[in-house]
């Protein structure tokens, strides 16, 4: 009744936006320049070029796609570059790159004018540059996210899409090998790196799929069972000397080496970690089987592997398709028609075989200044959504 | 004498009749709050636990929820499977009695949820899965002192740019659903409480595609506008309306002068006529960006305050605008959940 007075009373008056600061509108406008850094050199663009490492073929892989409108079938870009929503207006090798909006794109022109992308910045230059305002948008480490947050920073965290996996090589087999890699799997304090390495961005992995995509992974334990580690390594004679190999590049993956290292040693397993040569061949998802049969000594290594699609089936499909070459892992592939219970046996099919050990599930990480707006986290395998996102002003504060 | 135990027997058939009335009715009532999918995905599961274990053989359940169905959900598919369960002659013990024990849980994966049994018992464990379609979640009002009320017209996975109704509530006439989408202008009758297409007109072809189109419909002037193209005719005679390029690129929506409420900048918004005997109301979406869940609430008075609840919607409101009488505003938005568009209109009721 009170408000019902109140409101016969009042003239409801449209009242203009006055002079007074008022929160942005909502409605996407169009214009300015999104300023992206990415932490790759990219030495080119050339779809036939090869990237050196594992962070450059996901950043050209990333880059592409907004060039780009098709993808084959083997997931590559295929078409004329331009043909996706922004044309290439500059390139400086390793350095910088800007992109114009395509006019003319299918989908209708991207919302900003161009992305001047700068290339070769360290995440943490680029987690400081973020904090002043200096770009808008940047990839950030999982293990560095939480102290993006802490210092201020706007950050946007994905599904856990990204496995890292300990992968033995498929050079040894028998029984005593079976042994070996069940005792290495049951020692891993997965809770510790993802506590304490990860910063808590992301969980223990016991299989090849996340719970969000499979629902199955409570059927795959991830505790550390020291006393069964030790008793089967106990059973091994003579006692491997275990070399576990990373990629030199990647500073998560010889963190997470030395902490199963340490894990080893608490269950009675010698072992080592040692830098690898950048796997320069991978793409995401992808891992080199080049460590086998080199100079190198390598028992099994770390390899990461991004999910292709929020589908299971999709998804271990590739996976068992780029693991194949370094474990030697030999499965029949998963049918289109696969029932989840197919893809769970097909799953547990691999985990049997001790070849992968999963060790825990990361999120892709951004960084985003306050007048990026309509951001949306791309799903697994989605490039980044950088033609539907708007400015709230078009010059950066 | 004689007569005891035939009395004795009669009373114990009637009891054991009525214990499985209340049995069978009890299991009906289960079954028909679920939908038929859900149902058979039970008995199929039912099926997958049957053949792998034996004819008699006693199993304890226990069921884990670690999906997003309700705890009420849970208790009645549970019930259902050990129906399901007896019915294929396995007996549903206690643990301490069971021959093997059965873990039942109800996750949820990318595709919807998942109905995984874990057999645990003898040397090996065996686990079998059924999967589910997840439904959509519908968003629910509130109470409040005025109203607001979302009735859900009409969706669709193309991006409407408006709609309209013709004829609604005129006696014995049918009424025209209008929908202005980016690739036509469809015409829907009213039929046994839908809507069915009458005819669909496609807009012409080669017009540059629009990030954020927007488009508007004059339902008085048989007037539809968008960018490039523009379709006229009566409306309430779809036969006669055709439509055609035009040279304006232009958004053919009037820029509005944006309206402060409650310190925020708001463009889009919608003014009603008073309803409950005030004076107006302006209905306005919330501020996030069109990546969240968004509302519509009530603003009266001269420095605009709340006057209802918000109503929620499940995805962002994309346009808010007045219906010819000011009685109800219609509202496009786009469910995030389903990713389709949606069509509704809101309108407002008093609290006596």
């Amino acid at each position: 009744m009170k408000l019902r007075l109140c409101l016969c009373l009042a003239t409801i008056s449209v009242v203009l936006a006055g002079a007074a600061p008022l929160p942005p509108a909502r409605r996407p406008h169009y214009g300015g320049t999104l300023r992206v850094e990415i932490g790759a050199t990219l030495q080119s663009l050339d779809p036939a070029g090869v990237a050196t490492s594992r962070e450059e073929a996901d950043a050209k892989a990333e880059l592409d796609a907004l060039l780009y409108d098709q993808r084959g079938e083997d997931g590559t870009f295929v078409g004329t570059a331009g043909s996706g929503p922004f044309r290439l207006s500059s390139w400086e090798a390793g350095k910088r790159a800007t992109f114009a909006a395509n006019q003319d794109y299918r989908e209708g022109r991207p919302f900003v004018d161009s992305i001047e992308i700068q290339l070769g910045r360290p995440a943490h230059d680029r987690v400081v540059d973020l904090e002043l305002n200096k770009t808008d948008f940047a990839t950030i480490p999982p293990e560095q996210a939480r102290q993006a947050t802490d210092r201020g920073v706007r950050v946007s965290v994905s599904q856990p899409n990204e496995l890292l996996a300990l992968v033995f090589l498929g050079s040894r087999s028998g029984k005593e090998s079976t042994r070996i890699r069940e005792a290495i799997a049951r020692c891993i304090d997965r809770a510790a790196i993802v506590n304490f390495i990860l910063q808590k961005e992301g969980e223990p992995a016991g299989g090849l799929l996340p719970h969000w995509s499979s629902g199955t992974t409570f059927l795959f334990p991830t505790e550390m069972d020291v006393r069964t580690a030790k008793e089967i390594w106990s059973q091994i004679s003579p006692s491997p000397y275990l070399v576990l190999g990373y990629d030199s590049t990647d500073t998560l993956e010889q963190s997470v080496a030395e902490r199963i290292v340490v894990n080893a040693k608490e269950a009675g397993i010698s072992s080592v970690s040692r830098a690898l040569p950048a796997s320069g061949k991978a793409s995401p998802g992808q891992v080199d089987g080049s460590t086998r049969g080199a100079a190198i000594r390598v028992d099994a290594r770390l390899v990461r592997l991004r999910m292709p699609s929020p589908l299971p089936r999709i998804s271990l499909t590739v996976f068992i398709n780029r693991l194949e070459p370094i474990a030697g892992i030999v499965d029949s592939p998963v049918p289109q028609s696969a029932s989840p219970e197919d893809v769970y046996y097909c799953e547990r099919s691999i985990m049997n075989s001790g070849l992968v050990v999963p060790i825990v599930w990361m999120p892709q990480v951004y960084g985003l200044s306050a007048r990026v707006r309509d951001w949306k986290q791309p799903a697994a395998g989605e490039g980044w959504p950088l033609a539907d996102v708007w400015l709230d002003s078009t010059d950066p504060q | 004498m004689r007569l005891l135990p035939r009395l004795f027997l009669r009373r114990a058939f009637i009891f054991s009749l009525l214990l499985a009335l209340a049995a069978a009715s009890s299991e009906g009532q289960a079954a028909a709050q679920f939908p038929p999918d859900w149902t058979n995905a039970l008995g199929l599961l039912a099926d997958k636990i049957a053949a792998v274990t034996k004819r008699g053989e006693g199993l304890s359940v226990e069921v884990k929820n670690i999906s997003s169905l309700s705890a009420a959900d849970v208790d009645g598919l549970r019930q259902l499977l050990v129906t399901d369960l007896s019915r294929r002659n396995r007996r549903v013990l206690t643990e301490s009695s069971a021959d093997a024990a059965l873990q039942v849980t109800f996750s949820e994966s990318a595709d919807g949820y998942v109905w995984i049994a874990q057999i645990l018992g003898g040397d090996k464990e065996n686990v079998v899965m059924v999967s589910v379609a997840a439904p959509n979640h519908r968003a629910s009002t509130k109470e409040a002192p005025l109203t607001l009320h979302r009735k859900l017209i009409w969706e669709q996975d193309a991006k409407i740019l408006d709609f309209g109704i013709l004829g609604e509530g005129t006696a014995g006439g049918s009424s025209t659903l209008i929908v202005l989408d980016t690739d036509k202008l469809s015409f829907y009758r009213s039929e046994d409480k839908g809507w069915k297409l009458a005819r669909a007109v496609d807009l012409p072809h080669g017009r540059a595609a629009q990030r954020d189109v927007r488009g508007r419909l004059d339902l008085q002037a048989g007037k539809a506008e968008l960018p490039g193209a523009e379709c006229t005719g009566d409306f309430q005679h779809p036969e006669t309306v055709t439509c055609s390029s035009i040279t304006t690129t232009a958004d053919p929506e009037t820029p509005r002068q944006p309206i402060a409420i409650q310190g925020r900048s708001v463009q889009d918004y919608a003014v009603l006529a008073g309803t409950c005997g005030d004076d107006s109301l302006t209905l306005a979406s919330g501020t996030g960006d069109w990546t969240e869940p968004d509302f519509i609430q009530a603003y009266g008075g001269r420095n605009p305050s709340a006057a209802s609840q918000p109503i929620q919607v499940p995805g962002p409101v994309l346009e808010l605008r007045r219906n010819d009488g000011g009685k109800s505003a219609r509202v496009v938005s786009r469910n995030l959940k389903t990713g389709v568009y949606e069509a509704s209109i809101v309108s407002v009721s008093c609290d006596d």
